[in-house]
């Protein structure tokens, strides 16, 4: 077994250790700057996970095939550790409205980032389960963590019992497959899943793994828990959840999908189609008569996962022959983890003194803060998917992969589901831009004081909108990472 | 009478079945959370049948991992549960109706 692979998983988890103990000798009014620390170390492991020579250019299995170290575990890898350093920086803004234990919330954002890690290299359903349950658990206390808001509770109630639900089907699934089959590991499902084509149990097993995921990526019909739960959480938490835990759900339904199960899988094309349809329907329909904004972002992220199952189908289609869907999911992800991290960023700086996050409070927001009004507008304009920002780019590489499935085996069913991800856009135009013309020509304006920001929210902001514009005007670079790591997927 | 997997399988989905049924028709939290409980020991059982008929081992071991995080779960929403219990003085699911539309 070679230990070297897990390097940046024990730099992470002694960072969290070391964040909490730290909470014992740093003065009461100095714990809000351990998120710093917290970012010097992450920066430093996202750097050598690049030029590190034999630490992360090594591929290869440990702990019995059951942990693998792949190109596509380390694109992954490389996204969780960036999302963490973003909302680490949100989290420090953020620390005056959490009234105890700032420390603690930093290593637990931590610990999630060790659970992500985990996943992006799980390679058997044991991996798989207990790297879920460590980013799931770990959330319910980030969900709780604002213990003075009810709202923030509730959210982390109804998260556990549908979270504890769905990790339920998922462990009665993985009993079904390995009962069945006799193999935990992928790979070595992988070559005998084929004989068990027509086994009602081992098919049974699959779709309840599928319901764990698909709770994790909040897919239709396992939605339900993300409008309630991104509303009540505190907006770290939220941002977190957007971005880590539901990359964390794509990787691990990538492997199951595609190198545990294929066969399954291909047979299964039309129920993906049918799922993804109808959640980027459900979440654009939803989101538009909402006045909340964390909540319009809870719609708005069911309707991205839809499209990210775009990505999906174009590779349940293809059998493997090419892997351009899979490229453009982690293309898609890319650009949605700059997007989103702006867009709360500004939501969290914004609503500092107020109750809760309704449009409104975006009211004049131009006039107090040029810098964020752009930012939002930016964020906005790229979740839409206009060009020439990230978005536009991550849902054009999408549906040109549907496209170009449609066109090779002539099955209508995946001209029309593209045809719904463009209807899908046109609906989510008039509410993003609901929100940017609440910024600029809203006329109730009740605080038009300045907003001051910190150099650390500057900072952070600059290098989202760095990535929104990077990924949409300079697409080579990270389209070259997207196709080297989606080529784990093709046969 | 002879007792073979499927006697065991058939209690194990009986099990999952009635802990759905629970958390679904159930409306006090903590009865919805013992469903829950009920729901993975079904699948504990379902693992650890196959594994005395199949004469492998990875199923068990698969339970010891299944048993500690259940631990850990059930201490988050206990915990959780409380922490509701004492700003709202409620543990049922209708009364959680702060967020809306």
């Amino acid at each position: 077994m070679n230990s070297s692979f897990l390097t940046l998983e024990f730099c992470v988890i002694a960072l969290g250790i070391v964040l909490m103990l730290a909470d014992f000798f740093v003065l009461p009014e100095r714990k809000k700057y351990l998120a710093y620390l917290g970012i010097a170390v992450l920066t430093g492991l996202l750097a050598i996970s690049f030029t590190g020579d034999g630490i992360c250019s090594v591929f290869g299995t440990a702990f019995h095939g059951s942990f693998i170290e792949d190109p596509l575990a380390l694109f992954f890898k490389r996204f969780f550790i960036a999302a963490a350093i973003l909302v680490l920086f949100l989290a420090a803004e953020f620390s005056d409205r959490i009234i105890a234990g700032i420390s603690e919330y930093y290593s637990l954002i931590v610990f999630a980032l060790a659970g992500m890690l985990f996943a992006a290299s799980a390679d058997d359903f044991a991996m798989l389960f207990v790297s879920i349950e460590l980013i799931t658990i770990t959330f319910y206390v980030l969900v709780s963590f604002q213990k003075n808001r009810l709202v923030s509770l509730e959210a982390a109630i109804k998260y556990l019992i549908l979270g504890a639900l769905s990790s339920a089907f998922m462990v009665f699934g993985i009993a079904l497959i390995w009962g069945t089959t006799g193999k935990l590991n992928f790979g070595e499902l992988a070559q005998v899943s084929s004989q068990f084509l027509d086994n009602k149990l081992f098919l049974t097993g699959v779709l309840f793994v599928l319901v764990g995921l698909g709770f994790k990526i909040a897919a239709f019909p396992f939605q339900i828990w993300a409008p309630d739960v991104y509303q009540g959480a505190p907006t770290p938490t939220t941002a977190f959840l957007a971005v880590g835990s539901k990359a964390a759900g794509f990787v691990l339904l990538l492997r199951v999908l595609f190198i545990a199960v294929p066969q399954v899988t291909q047979q299964w094309t039309c129920l993906l189609i049918t799922m993804s349809g109808i959640t980027i329907l459900y979440g654009n329909l939803c989101a538009l008569p909402q006045r909340n904004l964390k909540r319009l972002m809870g719609y708005s992220s069911i309707s991205h996962a839809g499209y990210l199952l775009l990505g999906i189908v174009a590779l349940a289609g293809s059998a493997g022959k090419s892997t351009d869907g899979g490229a453009a999911i982690l293309y898609y992800l890319a650009g949605y983890l700059f997007t989103v991290m702006a867009g709360f960023s500004v939501i969290a700086l914004v609503a500092r003194h107020l109750a809760d996050e309704d449009i409104s409070s975006l009211a004049g927001l131009n006039q107090r803060s040029p810098f964020l009004a752009a930012t939002m507008t930016i964020a906005m304009v790229s979740l839409a998917g206009i060009p020439p920002l990230a978005g536009f780019f991550g849902k054009f590489l999408l549906l040109k992969s549907v496209i170009a499935q449609g066109a090779l085996t002539g099955h209508h069913a995946y001209y029309w589901l593209a045809f719904v991800a463009l209807a899908g856009v046109v609906i989510s135009i008039y509410y993003y831009f609901g929100i940017v013309r609440a910024i600029y020509w809203s006329k109730e304006a009740a605080d038009l004081s300045p907003i001051q920001l910190s150099g650390g929210a500057k900072f952070s902001i600059a290098l989202s909108l760095a990535g929104i514009f990077w990924l949409g005007l300079f697409p080579n670079t990270m389209l070259n990472l997207a196709n080297e790591a989606a080529k784990v997927l093709g046969n | 009478m002879h007792v073979g997997l499927e006697h065991f399988l058939t209690v194990s989905f009986l099990l999952f079945a009635l802990g759905l049924l629970g958390v679904i028709i159930r409306r006090n939290l903590i009865v919805m959370y013992m469903s829950l409980e009920l729901m993975l020991n079904a699948a504990n059982l379902a693992l650890v049948s196959f594994s005395r008929f199949n004469d492998k081992l990875d199923g068990q071991v698969l339970v010891f991992f299944i048993i500690t995080v259940a631990a850990a779960e059930v201490a988050v929403g206990l915990a959780l549960i409380v922490a509701l219990y004492r700003k709202r003085q409620t543990a049922h699911v209708e009364d959680l109706n702060s967020m809306k539309l």
